[in-house]
């Protein structure tokens, strides 16, 4: 795995959100971008934003693909990161009923393991 | 970017087996598709020079690098063929690479060819492996399915608009309707919106008949030259447009979850290249691998304003008989969906359609029809229209 991605996993592990802001016109990316989706340019800055947000949309699986059997069912979710115009997503374990997690909802990271991205209501 | 057509293009002959579970091998069934669009041309198929092969999993049914070995069997083992992979796009996204060397007069004639083969491995295998079709890291890897992903746009969709899953399902519901009168459907079962409703959640809002069916098949056209084309038949269309698009490969990467990208950047270069507007579509063939899909289709194709596709399938605006039928085939949904395929074998929709071949679902009145097809969230699309002669 590229050092990009093992900066950004160490990142959620810690509840933050690592961010790649363009050297020149700003624009903000997850960790895993080598060029600026905006402008072109190759610079970047790390910034460390709070893993914190609300929930932009969610599904939650009934049928899983291979390994996340044992966690079914659970919710996946895209999460408005608090204060930018940024997602991310990641898997929200014992979610059993759309009524548990409206659209809206809080929710924060907490950490990161075989499920990727851990998520958890606020 | 601007394009002179070299030489105008046709499809001249189409053909495909019937999609479902089938039991022949992977390249058995490319090989019958290739066939039938061979006679359905009329042509020695040594007048082919080159052969465009879609597909994804042939290591499911242990064939990679098919273009050889279908060469071989059609005769023509010396010309060149290739493989091409975008995931559920991966048909039409091989068209279009074929359309691109016939219009710069590369080749007169080729064969474009798409075939799945997975239903032998199961539900979780085909669940797990098609997740690989995603962001892997940041999708698949978290547990988002194929499903899932589509059920995430399906809540944001009926979060932000007027719009129900009733709504959805009757999508699914125009789709059977239409599959019932395709001899080559995949599920050829009429359906209620109750029935819908009922069947079991998958990944919330969607339920099992809000998906397309995991299928075998195999689909075929040759794609010629103008020149070629009137040489050698009288049942022709020509392609008129064609356009390519990208979306950001995750939805937390896009700006709205209600819209794919790639769909717009595709249609817009297709009705350019064409000269048309979306008005002029008589009817359409698209990527409805979940219902939320075909919604969100119809909208990013032009044919009805954000948030209003939902209303238009309401006004049955979209069955066979409506303002723009879309799916008269059955689409993803009903006549199936074997991914390496369905972009092919929406030409083929399209060709029988406009050559009068399309029997009790025949279009009324039809001269141009639009295909779309595109790969996992849409992160790859391409948008072809074609035209009777």
């Amino acid at each position: 795995m590229s050092s990009q991605k093992h900066e950004f996993i160490d990142a959620v592990k810690a509840g933050t959100v690592l961010v790649k802001k363009c050297t020149k016109c700003g624009h903000q990316h997850l960790a895993t971008v080598y060029f600026c989706q905006k402008c072109g340019n190759k610079g970047f800055e790390n910034e460390s934003l709070p893993g914190t947000g609300t929930v932009a949309t969610y599904t939650i699986i009934t049928v899983p693909p291979a390994g996340f059997e044992k966690y079914t069912p659970y919710a996946w979710v895209v999460m408005n990161v608090d204060g930018h115009d940024l997602r991310v997503s990641g898997f929200l374990p014992k979610i059993a009923t759309p009524a548990d997690l409206p659209v809206g909802t809080r929710v924060r990271i907490v950490g990161y393991d075989d499920r990727g991205i851990i998520l958890e209501k606020q | 970017m601007s394009f002179t057509f070299v030489e105008k293009v046709c499809v001249l002959g189409a053909g495909s087996t019937k999609y479902g579970k089938l039991d022949d091998s992977i390249t058995d069934i490319t090989i019958q598709a290739s066939v039938g669009a061979i006679e359905s041309a009329g042509i020695d198929p040594k007048k082919i020079e080159a052969g465009y092969i879609s597909n994804v999993f042939g290591i499911a049914d242990k064939q990679v690098h098919l273009g050889p070995v279908i060469m071989s069997n059609l005769g023509i083992p010396e010309k060149p063929s290739l493989s091409i992979e975008s995931a559920c796009g991966s048909g039409s996204v091989s068209f279009r690479e074929a359309f691109a060397n016939v219009a710069a007069g590369f080749y007169d004639a080729v064969l474009v060819a798409g075939v799945e083969k997975v239903t032998h491995t199961g539900t979780e295998w085909t669940t797990t492996y098609f997740s690989y079709c995603s962001d892997f890291f940041y999708e698949g890897g978290a547990g988002a399915s194929f499903p899932g992903l589509f059920a995430s746009m399906a809540r944001a969709y009926l979060t932000e608009f007027k719009a129900t899953e009733e709504d959805l399902a009757r999508v699914a519901v125009k789709n059977h309707d239409n599959g019932m009168l395709n001899p080559k459907a995949h599920l050829r079962k009429k359906i209620t919106v109750d029935d819908v409703m009922k069947s079991a959640v998958v990944a919330s809002p969607l339920k099992l008949y809000d998906c397309c069916p995991f299928s075998d098949g195999a689909s075929a056209v040759i794609l010629c030259s103008e020149k070629f084309a009137k040489e050698h038949s009288k049942d022709y269309v020509q392609v008129i447009g064609s356009g390519r698009g990208g979306s950001p490969a995750t939805l937390q990467g896009r700006d709205h979850m209600t819209t794919i990208p790639s769909t717009k950047l595709a249609a817009e270069a297709a009705y350019k290249m064409a000269g048309i507007t979306p008005k002029d579509i008589d009817f359409a063939e698209v990527h409805d691998c979940f219902t939320i899909a075909e919604v969100v289709d119809t909208e990013d194709l032009g044919f009805f304003a954000k948030g209003t596709g939902v209303q238009a399938v309401r006004e049955g605006k979209t069955a066979l008989n409506g303002e723009i039928p879309i799916n008269p085939s059955g689409g993803l949904k009903a006549k199936g969906h074997p991914i390496g395929a369905t972009g092919v074998g929406q030409v083929v929709e399209v060709f029988d359609q406009l050559t009068g071949k399309a029997g009790e679902r025949t279009v009324k009145d039809a001269k141009i029809g639009l295909t779309h097809n595109f790969g996992a969230t849409g992160a790859s699309c391409a948008v072809h229209i074609f035209k009777s002669v």
